[in-house]
């Protein structure tokens, strides 16, 4: 059962994420930042929560919906925000962008530009960790639409085969750019999957804290014990368009989906439970958009990343 | 006295004493384990290392790369037999942009110590099992390139190869694999982006390596007892390319021909020839030359493979043509 205090912190983490994404979109709508951003909104509930469930010291590779991961992780967000704005003090010097976000000391490896090819990568992340006896396990986050790479295909049977500490998360949120999972997938659950590698498969509810929280330390136990590998689907909510501008014409459920935003009801819940006043999510709202804004002035008053960074960085 | 051991031993050798050195050390891909690999290069290891060092991996090239990516990142330093270098593009992103970009676009956050060994060249098993395809790897940032030419090249090469921070493309000429050579004792690297002159000559300077390298050696040899002398050199790794030995060599000699084994157009040769136009055209009195695989596959019948791989007369006549 999860505890009030976890609970309590993943509804901050994810206030914090909600607020800050809000800060970046208003950022490329003036042009500071370019509108190549996949926002996550409605689904950094359930990628903090999958977090909280794990150590900080787990290895992550991340999917390209959000910055909810690495919020988790406690990532300097003047950082994150100077990635996209192509100035110093960024976590990978110019090189990637927001999509490549990197912070080693915090377990996160960063993310494939191509869809899925991170899946290929974990499996060599687990090797290493097995070979050395480690207690950390990898997690590696991924769209729907990713989960019909071929790498997921050689990514989890392999990992299954050999028993590796790798726990695969795919955020299902019913659409790939356009495409609604029902064009593009026959199964019905993306973890109905697991059965043809041998694997655990389990489906959760991505607006339930709770659930996504038990499924990844189960997860976690078993890799933990040398059981191998699991692949945990959660039913998320895509809340805004594909990229930052998107005018989503393409969507069918634009009137509705946002009475089902994870995170009102989280918010809710923090209260019914006597956790936190609206007075203190007001606090922590202001408190929050001021940390933001500091994060926004210091990349603004950062020079631009120097040119001659482009020939740096290739060979070690 | 050398000992003399072949080309497909030189590698075997480089891999036991590595693996024995170094812990972090991993070998694996497709039948090398209990088998030792369809060309018999990794015959023992799996004795001597035990399986958790020595594996066989799916049939998955696309994870056997990516995860030699993923493991390396993580401090192992995987070696990945792919069991045949045309199958780097079965595995594109993982080689090109996994090994090749994935440090630089995370800011050099991590280094990628890989190695993926690639069995090439024309073996008669048909158009998707016979190139050599250096070209795509020297076309690709991030990514380093050897091309070990003689057994003691082979082991020197992969040992440097193992304990360097870069992810390397190892190419073994299939052909190769059973050459004889004299190899020094010891713990014996080479470094990368050196290259050598196998044969001195003043008229024309060939530039060949594995299995052309053979070829052009012969050449030299009919030529001589015409009077033309070639200076024959073997760049040992195509990226980093040891231009700088490659100049000196067109300055001695004013002319130079590329004898590879894969594709011509915008082949290795190309891009040699490019560079030699903008470093040391003034050197040249007579035009650069190539020969390559003509632009078509290479097939599987012996009378095709032969019709498109340069010759020792093909190598001969051209070098006939730039010393008149
Ligand atoms: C191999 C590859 N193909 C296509 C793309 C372009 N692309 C980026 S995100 C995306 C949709 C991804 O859908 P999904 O995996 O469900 O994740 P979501 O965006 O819904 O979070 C596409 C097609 C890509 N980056 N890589």
């Amino acid at each position: 059962m999860i505890q009030n205090d976890q609970l309590k912190h993943i509804f901050a983490k994810a206030l914090l994420t909600r607020l800050f994404e809000a800060r970046l979109i208003k950022l490329t709508a003036e042009g500071f930042l370019p509108p190549l951003l996949h926002p996550g909104a409605g689904q950094e509930v359930a990628q903090i929560a999958a977090l909280s469930a794990l150590n900080d010291d787990d290895p992550l590779l991340y999917s390209h919906r959000g910055v909810g991961y690495m919020v988790a992780r406690g990532t300097s967000l003047s950082a994150m925000i100077a990635d996209m704005a192509g100035r110093a003090g960024g976590t990978n010097n110019g090189k990637g962008g927001i999509m490549h976000v990197v912070d080693v000391p915090n377990a996160v490896y960063g993310e494939s530009g191509t869809l899925g090819g991170g899946l290929v990568l974990s499996v060599g992340m687990g090797m290493a960790l097995k070979r050395r006896r480690s207690d950390q396990v990898v997690i590696h986050f991924f769209g729907d639409g990713a989960s019909n790479r071929g790498t997921f295909h050689e990514a989890l049977n392999w990992a299954a085969v050999q028993k590796l500490p790798c726990i695969y998360v795919c955020e299902n949120n019913g659409w790939a750019v356009s495409v609604p999972t029902s064009v593009s997938t026959a199964v019905e659950n993306i973890a109905d999957r697991a059965a043809g590698y041998g694997i655990p498969g389990e489906v959760v509810d991505g607006a339930d804290p709770n659930a996504v929280m038990a499924a990844i330390s189960d997860a976690a136990r078993r890799a933990r014990a040398g059981e191998g590998p699991s692949l945990i689907e959660i039913k998320a909510i895509r809340l805004l368009g594909h990229y930052a501008a998107d005018p989503q014409d393409y969507r069918a459920d634009a009137a509705t989906v946002k009475e089902r935003d994870p995170l009102v009801t989280l918010r809710q819940r923090v209260i019914d439970l006597g956790l936190l006043s609206e007075a203190e999510i007001d606090a922590m709202t202001a408190d929050y958009e001021a940390q933001v804004e500091q994060a926004v002035e210091t990349v603004k008053a950062a020079p631009l990343i120097d040119a001659d960074q482009a020939f740096a960085d290739l060979y070690a | 006295m050398m000992r003399t051991i072949n080309y497909g031993q030189a590698i075997n050798e480089a891999l036991a004493e590595e693996m024995a050195r170094d812990k972090d050390v991993i070998l694996y891909g497709l039948d090398v384990a209990a088998w030792g690999g369809i060309f018999n290069i990794t015959k023992g290891l799996l004795d001597r290392f035990g399986p958790e060092r020595v594996f066989d991996s799916p049939i998955s090239e696309s994870a056997m790369v990516g995860a030699g990516v993923g493991a390396a990142i993580m401090g192992l330093r995987p070696v990945v037999e792919l069991q045949y270098a045309d199958f780097i593009l079965v595995a594109g992103d993982e080689i090109f942009f996994k090994a090749g970009l994935w440090r630089y676009m995370h800011g050099g956050a991590f280094k990628v110590p890989l190695v993926v060994r690639l069995p090439s060249g024309a073996t008669g098993a048909g158009p998707e099992h016979s190139t050599c395809p250096e070209a795509y790897i020297m076309h690709s940032p991030g990514l380093l390139c050897a091309v070990p030419s003689t057994a003691a090249d082979a082991k020197a090469l992969l040992k440097e190869a193992i304990r360097l921070d870069n992810p390397v493309m190892f190419f073994e000429h299939r052909r190769l694999y059973q050459k004889r050579d004299a190899i020094p004792e010891g713990d014996v690297t080479l470094p990368f982006g050196k290259g050598i002159i196998r044969r001195e000559g003043r008229h024309v300077t060939v530039v060949a390596w594995q299995y052309m390298l053979s070829r052009a050696l012969k050449a030299a040899e009919i030529l001589e007892t015409e009077g033309i002398e070639i200076e024959i050199f073997d760049p040992r790794t195509l990226s980093p390319f040891d231009s700088e030995t490659l100049i000196e060599s067109v300055r001695k000699t004013g002319a130079c021909l590329v004898v590879e084994e894969g594709y011509r157009r915008l082949g290795v040769g190309a891009e040699i020839g490019a560079m030699l136009m903008e470093q040391a055209f003034g050197y040249l009195d007579r035009p650069f030359r190539r020969l390559a695989i003509p632009d078509v596959p290479v097939a599987s019948v012996k009378p095709l493979v032969d019709r498109v791989l340069p010759s020792v007369e093909d190598i001969c006549a051209t070098c006939r043509e730039l010393a008149a």
